[in-house]
């Protein structure tokens, strides 16, 4: 029997794995995780529906339309429209912007089915496969399976060896693993970034089309169980750690072995109400925390996650105030003077808003991104309910309920220590299925679905069964947070915070503690949370299980990140915002498809103003005028292939550059010295275009490059070497070779010792090897400028010779050479001309003739 | 800071101009009438229901089942001189939130007298309800029906409590339609979770009260999605009778698409004993013809009389609901709302003419006993904590449905 699990347990694993390589494709490739994907499959399945049912084409046609051009269209449109703006915006902004798209585009198709009125999909019906239609059974080993089951293994086989030939055998592949691998590297290397993501993007939607496609048979036309399948393949996907698709695939098909295993064996489980279904998820867990230390941040903190310029800054703060209190008295009126059904739905605005000032607390001022909020709010909910019908008097019920989502959140903190980034978010998503699927199931705790009764909250004159009084006690109890949320940020601990988030390991040299601060901000965020929840039931009178479904807590965080999550205001706004528009659709007895749809659309927004809604209103009333541009450049010399003229240039809040000229003629070497921060490395990512600049120009030849993008300027023939090694560590030499030559076959003529390691990973050679490596292409096909940023750093003495031999034959050959070293020995041995720099300024250019150890001691310590 | 000024502004225009409308729709309400809902000529009631779902479940054919019920009392008259104002169903979307919501609408703004039908396997607006004193009728899934004074299943409590009474009329009709339980075995199938669980009881409790051997009961199956591999848990059903198949197969699992899995891959692996559930006797399957295949000779266990039926109070029914909504396919849902309709319309008969909601649950409360081909029997405040314990049976045999068994009541035990 057991053989008969595995092979069947695999056809399921085949759409675990079909999907999931979909998932860790795109994510690798552009570094956005797409909750969406099930979604994505989910519109290829109802399409294949539709045009199996109402068009009547034939099913393999309908598979064809919907695999091969829907789904890679809809990749590359949400690519334009959506995701290469996300590629640049801060994490929270990306997972909320894929929610929202979770939750509008199955909205979407359903709606246009509605409106064009197509068959209506049914969630509840099992729709036709692929195959012939009702599925032929057959006998494979004593196994029972069907025609359905064989399509959908073939194709998996199908998938998985076109994707392997389409990555290692076709150029296309060779760019993407390159943008994987040094995503910077490769657009220095000419290849398109964004045509590279936009390929990616069209894949991976047609994978996850192919297995919504193939799984419809068996889930049925069910956005929710495609959510669930997304899920099981992210575990896939977090097996292969989100970076190779073969080990993303061989996860996925043991995991439909291990489930299939776990539903024959475990009886002994069966107690344990949703332990069994809960598989995957634990699995995932236990992936994330064994598998995927984030090597890049650590401690979940998003230093990319810079706070937005506060453009109100140069108000009184009685201005700044202003709107707030003029809301707030507006509200209390409104409170006090409109019906109590008004009312009722305010003091529902009002208890969401205070689960959402948690946010405020984890992601807006802790930087961390956390999907399990509503189990924190149902965990006080139902503890409270729990305690108070144990017979405890109903405060310390409270009290209880507040102190077990602190708990809760202290355990969830302490694995946060260990994972970074997406990676603690998909913990956190994790424990929120976990908590929904497991622990809210036990009867004794959830008190099955009929849940506990709450009484009102009494204050001896009045009780919160009174909307009216409901919302001056939440009015309150927001006030109460907003003032703890402003202490923080202005407190020791508060500073240590903002610390933690921005520089986590020069926080933690400088004494702080990351973990002590992020257990205190995760369990301060929880216990909002479970007050709101306390308050939600207590609102409503009882709480269940299913009140607060995980689901509500991914919403909730996207309700809130579109207002702004760094201010208690946006989540006061999201609150009533997310009562208010379902209210109005339905008095407007608009379908409730174009309110999902609506807040698809506000993941869009995010994609280009991820700072939210308040942020956004505040820059468009009071942005200051930007920075004065510096004064026009001189010109330098005469006959220059590659100049840069008054180059500003700079990152976020600081100019590093401030006004560099160089020129290089052809077969010419410049040096570039200067000391350490002079703004070297800067100056070479301007002129590669790996850094846009703020003011100058960048001329190739006479012609004005500088709004060219990296990897055009890299086509035209500027090659930048850059600091540390210029290789792909995850290709092969060859591959290597392979991203700027056609055919690296000369390369092995010229340097043999790289042709007997061409299959060789090019992370494991040496460093001397490595830098041969970056700069072997330019000998068999040279660039018109070579731009090598340190080449000679941490190389023994030989190598570095070998490497300036290259440099003199290129410069043999009519290349421009930018060469820019912080040791000058070697750089001057070769050089034509020298500039130095300083402070972001050429300080000092001519002939090497001119240089002598006076002056370079000048240029270095910055006399003149 | 205009711009947010300005935005301030209008929120608040917005809500106030909301508010006033609503303020004044409330006053005109109030005219004339202390009852919320009744006026001298009229009675206002809503409902609420699951009509969309994220699985797709969907109960919105309640609504035009109580609407031609509703017609009908307002084509003969109303009741009392009374004609029922029906204003549809809100729809909760399977979300507790959504329902408590909507019943407070319902009764806040609306301003309804009662809630009819109410529909929703998730509602969570029982305890603003039952605080409120509102009645409300419809299908008792859960919990939060039973032991309310104000939720009134069209056919009683169908979640008693331990020690309360629990059906016996689906082991008992089918030990007669299989011409006795004697030496026959069964196997409950349900999914993994509470709600599920706690059916598999209560049904497994059914069929060993009539006679049957209990084979097994597993709780295996995701409640989320269907599994994509049915083949494990085909394999415990084909073994479980002591290494044999069992005799009967009850599925306790929700939804079509669940029970077309099971019964294709059950088939599938030779099983060749009686499959039955409770949710089948559905039409739309019919349609489909891989689903009609799968359920050939199932047979399904509905809580009223079957539409097939000759029953006078069926022909009614058909003739209703073919006056509002013509070609209308009947449906469980159509009729659960229609029965609803029909025992609240009963209930308002008794309480007389001189109505107030605290006099109408005093009738409905107070030894309230109704008798009807359609659904059996109905006795309040009994079938507040306990089924009506009455059912038929369906066959559905070369691609159509068949009347195995007519309605009929049997006598609860205590549930273990």
């Amino acid at each position: 029997m057991i053989l008969g699990y595995v092979l069947s347990g695999l056809v399921t694993g085949a759409i675990f794995a079909i999907m999931g390589s979909g998932l860790t494709l795109s994510y690798a490739a552009t570094g956005v995780f797409n909750f969406a994907h099930g979604a994505l499959g989910f519109l290829s399945a109802l399409l294949f529906y539709e045009l199996t049912t109402a068009a009547g084409l034939p099913a393999w046609l309908s598979a064809l339309v919907s695999v091969g051009l829907f789904a890679p269209a809809l990749g590359y449109v949400l690519h334009k429209a959506m995701f290469r703006g996300l590629a640049q915006a801060g994490e929270t902004a990306q997972i909320v912007a894929t929610i929202g798209l979770t939750i509008a585009l199955p909205a979407l198709g359903l709606l246009v089915v509605d409106l064009a009125g197509l068959p209506a999909a049914d969630a509840t019906a099992l729709p036709r496969g692929v195959g012939p239609h009702p599925a032929v059974a057959f006998d494979v080993a004593g196994v029972h399976l069907d025609t359905d089951q064989l399509i959908t293994f073939a194709f998996s086989v199908v998938a998985a060896v076109g994707l392997w030939a389409f990555m290692r055998h076709t150029p296309y592949g060779l760019r993407m693993r390159a943008s994987v691998d040094r995503r910077r590297l490769a657009t220095l290397r000419g290849i398109d970034a964004d045509a590279t993501s936009a390929l990616a993007w069209m894949l991976g939607s047609g994978l996850a089309g192919l297995a919504g496609v193939l799984a419809v048979s068996v889930l049925g036309l069910d956005a929710t169980a495609y959510t669930v399948l997304l899920f099981a393949s992210a575990t896939a996907a977090v097996f292969g750690r989100l970076r190779s698709i073969p080990w993303t695939f061989a996860a996925g098909l043991a995991l439909g072995v291990v489930q299939n295993l776990v539903a024959g064996y475990t009886d002994f489980l069966e107690e344990v109400t949703g332990l069994r279904t809960a598989v995957p998820v634990i699995l995932l867990f236990a992936g994330l925390v064994l598998l995927n230390r984030s090597r890049e941040r650590v401690a979940g903190s998003a230093a990319e996650d810079t706070p937005p310029p506060d453009h109100l800054a140069g108000l009184p703060p009685w201005r700044r105030r202003l709107p707030w209190a003029v809301g707030l008295v507006l509200l209390v009126g409104f409170t006090f003077l409109a019906p109590e059904y008004y009312v009722g739905i305010a003091a529902q605005g009002l208890v969401l808003a205070l689960i959402f000032c948690s946010f405020v607390v984890v992601t807006g001022i802790g930087g961390m991104v956390n999907l399990a909020q509503a189990a924190f709010a149902s965990m006080a909910a139902l503890t409270c309910g729990w305690a108070f019908t144990s017979g405890l008097p109903f405060f310390v019920a409270i009290l209880l309920g507040v102190l077990a989502a602190a708990a809760v959140g202290m355990l969830v903190a302490l694995p946060a220590l260990r994972l970074g980034g997406r990676v603690l978010t998909l913990a956190t998503l994790a424990l929120a299925l976990l908590a929904d699927q497991v622990l809210f199931q036990v009867d004794a705790f959830s008190n099955g679905t009929i849940g506990w009764a709450l009484p009102a909250l009494g204050f001896g004159f009045a009780d919160t069964s009174d909307p009216r009084v409901l919302v001056v006690v939440l009015l309150v109890l927001i006030g109460v947070v907003a003032l703890l949320v402003r202490n923080l940020e202005r407190s020791a601990s508060g500073r240590a915070i903002l610390a933690v988030r921005s520089a986590p390991a020069a926080a933690t040299t400088s004494g702080l503690s990351a973990p002590r601060t992020k257990i205190m901000l995760f369990v301060l965020a929880s216990a909002i949370a479970g007050l709101g929840g306390v308050l939600f039931a207590v609102a409503k009178g009882s709480i269940t299980a299913t009140d607060l479904p995980a689901f509500a807590g991914f919403v909730w965080l996207a309700i809130v990140v579109l207002q702004g999550v760094r201010r208690i205001g946006g989540a006061v706004l999201g609150g009533l915002i997310a009562v208010v528009v379902p209210e109005l659709l339905s008095t407007w007895d608009v379908s409730a498809h174009v309110g999902a749809i609506l807040f698809g659309l506000g993941g869009m927004i995010l994609a280009k103003h991820p700072d939210g809604v308040l942020t956004q209103m505040a820059e468009l009333r009071h942005r200051r005028p930007p920075a004065p541009e510096l004064d026009e450049p001189a010109r330098t010399a005469k006959g220059a292939l590659f100049r840069m003229e008054g180059v500003v240039a700079g990152y976020a809040d600081s100019i590093v550059l401030h006004g560099v000229d160089l020129a290089v003629k052809p077969g010419e070497v410049v040096a570039l010295l200067g000391a350490n921060g002079a703004g070297k490395s800067t100056t070479c990512a301007a002129a590669a275009g790996d850094l846009p600049i703020i003011a100058g120009r960048i001329l190739l030849d006479g012609e004005d490059v500088t709004a060219w993008p990296a990897h055009r300027r890299a086509r035209a023939g500027i090659l930048l070497a850059p600091e540390g090694r210029g290789v792909f560590p995850g290709l092969t030499v060859e591959e290597n070779l392979r991203t700027w030559l056609p055919d690296p076959g000369p390369v092995y003529d010229r340097l043999p010792h790289l042709g007997e390691r061409r299959g060789v990973l090019a992370g494991a050679l040496s460093g001397g090897e490595q830098q041969l490596l970056t700069l072997a292409p330019a000998l068999v096909r040279p660039p018109r400028v070579l731009i090598a940023d340190e080449p000679s750093l941490g190389l023994a003495p030989l190598v570095v010779r070998q490497i300036f031999e290259v440099f003199a034959e290129l410069r043999a050959r009519g290349v421009a050479l930018l060469l820019v070293e912080e040791k000058a020995t070697e750089a001057l041995a070769i050089a034509d001309r020298v500039a130095f720099m300083r402070l972001g300024r050429v300080t000092w250019t001519g002939p090497r003739s001119e240089v002598d150890s006076e002056r370079l001691a000048a240029a270095y310590l910055g006399v003149r | 800071m205009i711009v947010r000024r300005g935005m301030a502004v209008a929120l608040t225009v917005a809500l106030l101009a909301t508010g006033c409308a609503a303020q004044q729709k409330g006053a005109t309400q109030q005219e004339g009438a202390a009852v919320p809902g009744v006026t001298g000529t009229t009675i206002k009631v809503g409902g609420v229901l699951t009509k969309t779902s994220a699985s797709g479940y969907s109960t919105k054919d309640a609504e035009i089942g109580a609407k031609a019920r509703f017609e009908r009392a307002n084509a003969e008259g109303g009741v009392h001189g009374r004609k029922i104002e029906f204003l549809g169903a809100e729809d909760d979307g399977q979300d507790a939130a959504k329902g408590d919501a909507a019943a407070k609408k319902l009764v806040q703004k609306d301003q309804v007298f009662a809630l009819v039908p109410v529909h929703a396997p998730n509602f969570g607006g029982a305890a603003f309800l039952e605080q409120q004193g509102v009645p409300w009728f419809g299908w008792a899934t859960g919990p939060q029906w039973c032991g309310t004074k104000t939720g009134f299943g069209y056919n009683g409590c169908l979640a008693p409590k331990q020690g309360a009474g629990s059906q016996t009329w689906w082991g008992r009709q089918m030990a007669d339609l299989l011409g006795g339980a004697e030496g026959k075995s069964v196997y409950v199938q349900t999914s993994d979770s509470s709600g599920s669980k706690y059916g598999g009881t209560t049904i497994s409790q059914s069929f060993t009260a009539a006679g049957f051997k209990l084979a097994g009961v597993n709780s295996g199956l995701p409640a989320a999605a269907p599994p994509p591999d049915w083949l494990p848990y085909v394999d415990k059903i084909m073994t479980s009778n002591g290494g044999k198949a069992p005799d009967v197969v009850v599925s306790v699992i929700a939804g079509t698409k669940f029970n077309v899995g099971l019964y294709s891959a059950l088939k599938r692996a030779g099983y060749k004993g009686v499959l039955t559930d409770a949710t089948s006797y559905d039409a739309a399957i019919l349609k489909d013809p891989a689903s009609a295949q799968a359920l050939e000779g199932v047979i399904a266990a509905p809580m009223f009389e079957p539409f097939e039926s000759t029953a006078p109070e069926i022909a009614q029914l058909k003739q209703d609901v073919e006056k509002v909504a013509p070609g209308t396919v009947l449906t469980q849902h159509l009729a659960i709302g229609y029965w609803a309709a029909d025992i609240f319309l009963d209930m308002l008969d008794k309480t007389g003419k001189d109505l107030t909601r605290e006099k109408f649950l005093a009738t409905g409360n107070g030894s309230y006993t109704y008798e009807n081909a359609g659904f059996g029997r109905i006795q309040y405040p009994k079938d507040h904590s306990e089924p009506n314990g009455c059912g038929a049976l369906v066959k559905l045999e070369n691609g159509a449905f068949q009347v195995a068994k007519s309605m009929k009541c049997f006598d609860n035990v205590p549930l273990k």
